[in-house]
């Protein structure tokens, strides 16, 4: 009898080891060796030499770490708030039944089933400056003075990218504040009422609060989601012109895979991965922690 | 019991992986699969070819040039894909270092191919050369950009010229001609302007065309040598004679605005409908513009020297040559040694340059059915006192890399030369030594 028991225990296990071994030879085992790479002046060909730390000493010192450091945080910052306030807005005004409600939440999610190559390219032809759409629309209504080179003037670039990745993470947003509205029991909103609460106050003392563990899950999926940015960037620019819409993973491809200095793309990544870390931490504790809650 | 089931059955999953591992070799050992080989006409052999011609025109070519070679040689099986140009540049090490790698490889001649061969990733293919008598047939010049200690490694394909293309109607509606110096050049620039006519049509967005105007200014202002050197990193980007480039010739061109608004937008085939709507009026591009061109306007194009800035100066054009090589490691040599000798033969030869207008690197190819841009682009590459690759293909990857960021960057902003020649003279001195 105990042997049986022992032995259904282990069943778990023996259809675990396949995607454990999956993971530890595709995921954990990489990563451990890029931390190895970042340490060394490997051009992918070549055998690897160790040298120590130079890769971070040259990274510190580097322009372009700090141009792209800030874009990433540029690109933060309108995340946290652009998308999550106007999700939060979208969600309130959706989730009481209005007419074309559905066709609304449909919408509004769309530009998240289209992969990013095909939003950025999309995007790109609508920024062309001769012939785009936005450029054709503010000349044919004589704000000419307002057609830019959207994507060719260094200091708009990685706004108008940053433009494209809002439109996108919008909808994601509002879904995830819709599902949070849905878990909310009536009766708290009703008897918030019955105390005399107006519209407003029902929002900011009882809907807010109540929506936090949403709230704090966006915030923390938006922060991850701007630090890996790069397909947008890619597709786009690629980074140009001359670095001023990168950011660091955009910065870690170019210096790996076009200037082969694998050493140094990997003590880019290293730093990157170091920051999300950060981020994912507290949104892992946070998860389980909620888990533990109910 | 259930329990033992699906122990047992997770047992069986864990085997049968373990067992498709093996299942390939079985079969080996079993003579009597012979006889069932000698039934069929030829085993065929395979060779695997990675091509970075994605163009469509230069697509279509290399793709009638592989069926044209398995017609001839029906135990060959020739496996071949055709990758984005930009993807394959990032590829190839990924290639050149697999255990398996294709076989027969795309790629540029001179010092971007040099790299992977001091790496001791390409194989020794003197004695194709020997055989197919090459040694003879194709020019030395071709011979030695092939060529590293003596021994061939690469099979220069074919090649073409870079001049500064125009269209003849607009040049004809203004009464202009081809011009020969840099005055008649700004001459030029100056009637299409006053007339409402951008001179020049440029795409920056991928920065390789930005890198044509530095290698032209640069040779016709200081000559070919010094460029050269500068390539190799035995020169200063602080010498004043550098900053002369950008300063004096560059800078009035952009703030004349001679050249198209916002080129950073485009990419380089984006840029030419500007050209073929008559917006714009020249383009300094490669011979390839043509496979680009809308295809009813192509005959509209023309193309002359780029101007000559001083008369005392050696001439230096850039022609850049591609071709192929196979990887020391190809697991097919003896295949793909036979398709790199029919991509080499006066007939793969004929057919690359009559369908896509390159010149040929055979001398035996036929040169009577050259169209008159040929025999133009032909003239005006062996009229030059010197043959320059292209400031990607001259220089290192990274040295590049943050060239062409400056020139980006000296294009938005012309004062900040100094800065800019600063920061590539001190990426200069790391990628080279001082």
């Amino acid at each position: 009898m105990a042997r049986r028991i022992n032995l259904s225990r282990f069943v778990p296990y023996f259809f675990l080891i396949i995607p454990l071994l999956i993971y530890l030879i595709w995921v954990i085992g990489p990563t451990i060796y890029t931390f190895y790479l970042s340490l060394t002046d490997w051009d992918g060909l070549s055998q690897p030499h160790f040298i120590g730390f130079q890769n971070y000493e040259k990274l510190f010192r580097d322009p372009v770490f700090y141009i792209s450091l800030k874009n990433n945080i540029k690109w933060l910052i309108s995340f946290i708030t652009i998308p999550v306030v106007a999700g939060l807005a979208l969600a309130m005004a959706l989730s009481r039944s209005i007419p074309g409600e559905r066709f609304f939440k449909a919408g509004f999610y769309s530009p998240m089933v289209l992969s990013l190559v095909v939003s950025g390219l999309i995007w790109s032809w609508m920024y062309h400056p001769a012939n785009g759409l936005i450029n054709s629309v503010l000349r044919s209504v004589g704000l000419d003075f307002l057609a830019k080179g959207w994507l060719s003037d260094k200091n708009l670039v990685i706004w108008a990218i940053i433009v494209v990745a809002i439109w996108r993470q919008v909808g994601y947003v509002m879904v995830l504040y819709l599902a949070g509205l849905a878990g909310i029991n009536p009766a708290l909103i009703d008897a918030s009422k019955i105390d005399g609460c107006n519209a407003w106050n029902t929002f900011r003392h009882v809907i807010l609060p109540l929506l936090t563990p949403v709230t704090v899950i966006v915030v923390v999926i938006s922060i991850i989601d701007s630090l890996r940015a790069f397909d947008l960037v890619s597709v786009m620019t690629r980074g140009g012109p001359y670095n001023s819409s990168s950011v660091l993973a955009n910065f870690m491809y170019i210096e790996a895979f076009n200037n082969y200095k694998m050493g140094y793309g990997a003590a880019i990544s290293v730093v990157l991965f170091l920051i999300s870390l950060v981020f994912i931490l507290f949104y892992l504790t946070r998860v389980l922690q909620d888990e533990l809650e109910y | 019991m259930k329990t033992r089931l699906l122990l047992l059955l997770s047992l069986v999953l864990l085997l049968g992986v373990a067992t498709a591992c093996v299942a390939p070799q079985a079969p080996a050992g079993q003579p009597v699969e012979v006889t069932k080989i000698v039934e069929k006409p030829v085993a065929k052999q395979i060779v695997i070819y990675n091509s970075y011609m994605s163009d469509p025109a230069p697509r279509e070519a290399d793709e009638a040039l592989v069926k044209m070679f398995m017609e001839q040689n029906p135990d060959i099986e020739v496996v071949h894909s055709t990758v984005a140009h930009e993807d394959f540049k990032q590829a190839i090490r990924a290639y050149l270092t697999a255990s398996t790698p294709p076989d027969v490889l795309t790629w540029f001649a001179g010092n971007r191919a040099r790299f992977f061969i001091d790496k001791g990733l390409i194989m020794d293919i003197s004695d194709v050369w020997e055989e197919q008598g090459w040694n003879e047939t194709y020019p030395a010049g071709f011979r030695a950009l092939s060529t590293v200690d003596g021994k061939q490694y690469f099979l220069p394909a074919s090649w073409y010229w870079w001049a500064v293309y125009y269209s003849k109607s607009t040049f004809e509606k203004y009464g202009l001609q081809e011009p020969q110096t840099w005055e008649e050049f700004l001459q030029v620039c100056e009637t299409l302007k006053a007339n409402g006519v951008t001179p020049l049509t440029i795409g920056t967005k991928y920065r390789w065309t930005a890198a044509a105007w530095f290698d032209y200014l640069n040779m016709r202002v200081n000559g070919p040598e010094f460029h050269i050197n500068l390539m190799l990193g035995k020169e200063r980007y602080d010498d004043p004679r550098v900053k002369k480039v950008f300063t004096d010739y560059w800078a009035p061109l952009i703030a004349n605005g001679y050249f198209i608004e916002n080129p950073a937008a485009y990419s380089w085939s984006e840029a030419i409908p500007f050209m073929a709507n008559g917006e714009a009026a020249m383009y300094l591009m490669g011979d390839f513009i043509r496979d680009s061109y809308p295809q009813e306007q192509v005959d509209d194009l023309g193309f002359f020297r780029f101007p000559i800035i001083d008369p005392n100066v050696p001439v230096g054009e850039d022609a850049p040559t591609d071709g192929w090589f196979i990887a020391a490691k190809a697991q097919h040599p003896e295949a793909a040694k036979k398709l790199l000798a029919f991509f080499g033969s006066k007939e793969a030869q004929q057919y690359m340059a009559d369908t896509l207008g390159r010149l040929p690197t055979n001398m035996e190819v036929d040169t009577s059915n050259f169209t008159d841009a040929q025999r133009q682009g032909l003239d005006l590459i062996q009229k030059a006192d010197f043959v320059a690759q292209f400031y990607d293909r001259d220089t290192t990857p990274e040295m590049a890399d943050v060239g062409m960021n400056g020139f980006m960057e000296f294009w938005d902003n012309p004062d900040s030369i100094d800065d800019i020649l600063a920061r590539l003279e001190a990426k200069r001195a790391e990628l080279f030594g001082e």
